[in-house]
């Protein structure tokens, strides 16, 4: 016991000296790590070390550090009962949700282990890592559905995604933000701010300009080739521009994304300052759930087609992608992070492009053309995100807006009943004349 | 010899007080003198006789003032190529080349005039011959009824310059001045963006008209006209506002490099030979504008590129060729002012004075243009100007903001290339509305 004791106290006693040069080494201190690390919780070793085989103890802690590292891990129950769920034929709703309620922790495992990782690839490989695995939940369940030529569902929940981030989880955090410090100053580095928003910008462009192609076309048939071909080409344009945001967020301009590492040193230090389980156990444990990631997501993509009499766009965009950016929003009581604005380009820039193009190397027809309703959601909702953070400052009311812009634009997809997967939704034209109906 | 010397150092010396009084000295010509050189006069000054020397003095500042000088070979071949019949596709391209040099050559004879007329008539020289080019294809195509293209390529004008030149500028500037912070004056930005922001309510509005049930040909035509004469008095308004009033808002910096721009202190030609100059160009970029316009359709056919491509992205290309050059030079030396005000400038002027000037142009000839793009088109005018807008918000500059404004013209770019309308289908005229529903075919 002393023994161990000891080894823990001198672990602590070095986490003080490690903690400056981890602190700058690390990979990517950003925000999303630093989210994430709120649903952590130190682990109680008290119990572990009372296991007197050294294997089985080291073990033990490792998977105590990962099963048991965050508050959501309650929610680990949900995995074995959906599996049980699907195998046992119980209604699909059940099954839809435990996935579901499955999912949640597992996302934010994922997100842990890949800091781990980056702990000991180095600081820009881990930020590449965090940058793209962050989002590997949503990415599995693209290309799942892709596989199952499953298009619309593709393109609506990356439309989801961006909607949820950007007034859901950003209007939650000003709006919770601006309460409890309602008698401060909010204040935000605009910079980042601004680069994101020009990106959304940049992708909003790209899928409006296939949108137009439908109404500038004579017909069908002409204006589908041309739409796929622009599609294909502003894809290859959003990952340039991408590649080129990691450049400059993890190199060159890397000041301007430092996370605002003031008075909260006490909170976070001690458990990101030095990795908690070694390299190869992070790494078969990212594995691990990856593959559990994937099961749960089949599982999601296989029960939604048979919810098609609900609303399905409305359940898919708010039920999916709300529980996989949750754990955001309690981040952000305390202070004003900017996690939000970040995820959402990742989701989009990385997605998006990938999932088309992943979806040309399968041969499968998927452009960026979502319906006129949804883009001009889409639209509406990044303008009045950027216009809310281009002063840099914040306070409750901010948030209040984005929240019930968020409402209005569900309410919206709650009443518009669409048919899922035929092709033009509703836009015909006769080449005698063009007929338009939204 | 001595004595020419000595009056070049007369006029050097008296330089700093004619600084104070020449107050053309907008954005616009600083960056065009970015592409000129000193003339070498060791050569012409061998020559005995006067009045020779001092003709080809004149010849050698005029034809070869400039880096681009070379391509002044393409105007007589095009010439030859349009008289010999040679492909037309040959007559367009060697036109669309050598309208470079004289786009240049032109600004460069508007600021020796403007030297001679003072500041505020200057002003006024620079801020419309600026952009002759445009307006010079402009009216040509007018007058072959091609109002497509005519819109297309001033729609074209406006897009390079906010997106490509801007962003190209803010890119490579970036780029090179990594290290550095990159401040500019956003006072500047923000008028601009609001004229131009006007200018798109103007082209948005009669397009929205079309989808109203009760819209004719007639009232739409009344509505873009009225516009036109709107954004004309909103012109004249920033005309006085950049020129007399507010002047301090757009001078540009001139604090370290003396050197360079030291040469255009003093006139190199004299009035009259530089207004001579200036009408010969002006009709040979008549000529050659003439060519383009009339060779674009079976240009398009034999590259194998849409109209519409053409009119947008090439023409507008090579017509502000020398300002981007100038815009990127000044950009490098983080001087980041001027490249805004020469990029923001030429939009705002492109869409703020020589559309509404097409316009009445065709209100006198008699023919029926209206403002309204099609719907691709506006969609894509109104994205890059609030990108553009969200870009220089905060006065400060990074490459990032660059390249996303360059990605963003090669999406537009990409999405011409890929449409391929027919591009004088009367398109404006499809609008047919009847009682139970309004049928659009744009």
């Amino acid at each position: 016991m002393a023994a161990s004791h000891e080894a823990w106290l001198l672990e602590n006693g070095n986490i003080k000296v490690l903690s400056k040069e981890m602190r700058y080494a690390s990979a990517g201190r950003t925000a999303h790590n630093m989210s994430s690390s709120s649903l952590r919780k130190k682990s109680d070793r008290s119990l572990v070390s009372k296991v007197r085989v050294g294997f089985l103890r080291a073990f033990l802690g490792n998977l105590q550090e990962v099963l048991l590292g965050t508050k959501l891990s309650l929610l680990f129950l949900a995995i074995p009962m959906a599996i049980v769920a699907k195998y046992r034929n119980y209604a699909s709703a059940w099954v839809f949700a435990l996935s579901l309620l499955g999912l949640t922790p597992l996302a934010e495992r994922v997100s842990f282990l890949t800091e781990q990782i980056a702990f000991y690839t180095g600081p820009t490989v881990g930020g590449l890592l965090n940058a793209t695995c962050g989002n590997a939940t949503e990415l599995i369940i693209s290309i799942l559905a892709l596989v199952q030529h499953k298009v619309d569902v593709v393109k609506y929940s990356l439309l989801g995604s961006i909607l949820s981030n950007l007034l859901l989880v950003l209007g939650t955090s000003l709006f919770c933000g601006g309460i409890a410090n309602i008698s401060k100053e909010q204040n935000f580095d605009r910079k980042q701010v601004d680069v994101n928003s020009m990106l959304l910008l940049l992708g909003l462009l790209c899928h409006v300009l296939p949108l137009m192609f439908k109404f500038a076309g004579k017909s069908p048939e002409l204006t589908a080739v041309g739409t796929l071909q622009l599609s294909r080409a502003s894809c290859i344009v959003m990952l340039i521009a991408y590649i080129a945001y990691l450049v400059f967020q993890l190199w060159t301009h890397r000041q301007f994304f430092e996370a605002d590492e003031g008075d909260d040193d006490d909170d976070v230090a001690s458990d990101d300052e030095s990795p908690v389980i070694g390299f190869w156990s992070g790494f078969v444990w990212l594995v691990l759930m990856t593959g559990v990631v994937a099961l749960l997501s089949e599982y999601v993509v296989a029960t939604i087609e048979l919810h098609q009499c609900d609303p399905t766009t409305d359940r898919w965009k708010r039920s999916r992608t709300c529980w996989g950016n949750h754990f955001c929003i309690q981040e952000q009581i305390g202070y004003f992070s900017r996690c939000s604005s970040r995820l959402s380009n990742s989701n989009r820039l990385v997605r998006g492009p990938l999932s088309v193009i992943v979806a040309w190397i399968m041969g499968i027809n998927m452009d960026l053309d979502l319906n006129l309703l949804e883009t001009s959601a889409l639209a509406l909702s990044i303008l009045v995100t950027a216009f809310t953070l281009q002063d840099g400052t914040s306070h409750y009311i901010k948030g209040l807006v984005l929240l019930l812009c968020y409402v209005i634009i569900g309410a919206c997809f709650f009443v518009f009943r669409a048919p899922l997967n035929s092709n033009d939704l509703g836009l015909k034209s006769s080449p005698g004349q063009g007929i338009m109906r939204v | 010899m001595a004595s020419s010397e000595a009056s070049e150092l007369l006029e050097n010396g008296s330089i700093k007080k004619e600084m104070m009084r020449h107050g053309g000295r907008t954005a616009h010509n600083m960056s065009s003198s970015s592409l000129r050189k000193k003339s070498d006069l060791s050569l012409v000054s061998t020559i005995r006789v006067g009045f020779l020397r001092e003709f080809l003095v004149n010849l050698q500042e005029v034809l070869l003032g400039t880096k681009l000088s070379v391509l002044f070979l393409a105007v007589p071949f095009a010439i030859v190529a349009e008289y010999c019949s040679f492909g037309r596709a040959w007559v367009f391209g060697l036109s669309l080349l050598g309208l470079a040099p004289l786009a240049e050559r032109i600004s460069f004879l508007t600021e020796q005039i403007a030297f001679y007329t003072g500041p505020t008539v200057g002003g006024l020289l620079n801020a419309t011959c600026g952009n002759a080019t445009e307006l010079i294809i402009a009216i040509f195509a007018l007058i072959q009824h091609k109002v497509d293209v005519l819109k297309c390529s001033l729609l074209g004008s406006v897009l390079s310059n906010l997106l490509l030149v801007l962003g190209s500028s803010l890119f490579c500037g970036g780029i090179v001045n990594i290290s550095k912070q990159q401040k500019f004056d956003r006072k500047q930005a923000d008028v601009n963006s609001l004229l131009l922001f006007l200018g798109l309510l103007c082209h948005v509005l009669p397009l929205m008209f079309k989808f109203t049930a009760e819209a004719t040909a007639s009232a739409t035509l009344a509505l873009s006209r009225a516009s036109c004469i709107i954004m004309l008095i909103a012109y004249i308004a920033y005309l006085v506002f950049q020129l007399w009033t507010h002047r301090q808002l757009f001078d540009a910096q001139d604090d370290d490099d003396d050197d360079d721009v030291v040469l255009d202190e003093t006139p190199a030609v004299g009035f009259w030979s530089a207004f001579v100059w200036l009408v010969v160009m002006t009709a040979i970029v008549a000529l050659l504008s003439e060519y383009v316009v009339a060779t674009i359709e079976a240009a398009s056919d034999s590259w194998g590129l849409s109209v519409s491509f053409i009119s947008l992205i090439l023409l507008p290309i090579v017509g502000n060729a020398a300002e981007h050059a100038g815009a990127i030079i000044f950009a490098f030396k983080n001087k980041l002012d001027i490249s805004l005000g020469v990029a923001l400038g030429s939009a705002t002027q492109i869409s703020m004075f020589v559309v509404p000037l097409t316009v009445i142009a065709s209100w006198i000839i008699g023919i029926r243009m209206e403002l309204g793009f099609n719907l691709l088109e506006t969609t894509t005018l109104a994205l890059s100007i609030l990108v553009t807008t969200l870009a220089l918000q905060d006065g400060t500059s990074h490459y990032m903001k660059g390249l996303v404004l360059v990605l963003c013209y090669l999406v537009i770019g990409a999405c011409f290339f890929v449409f391929r309308a027919p591009m004088n289908s009367s398109i404006n005229l499809e609008y047919k509305s009847s009682q139970d529903h309004v049928t659009m075919r744009v």
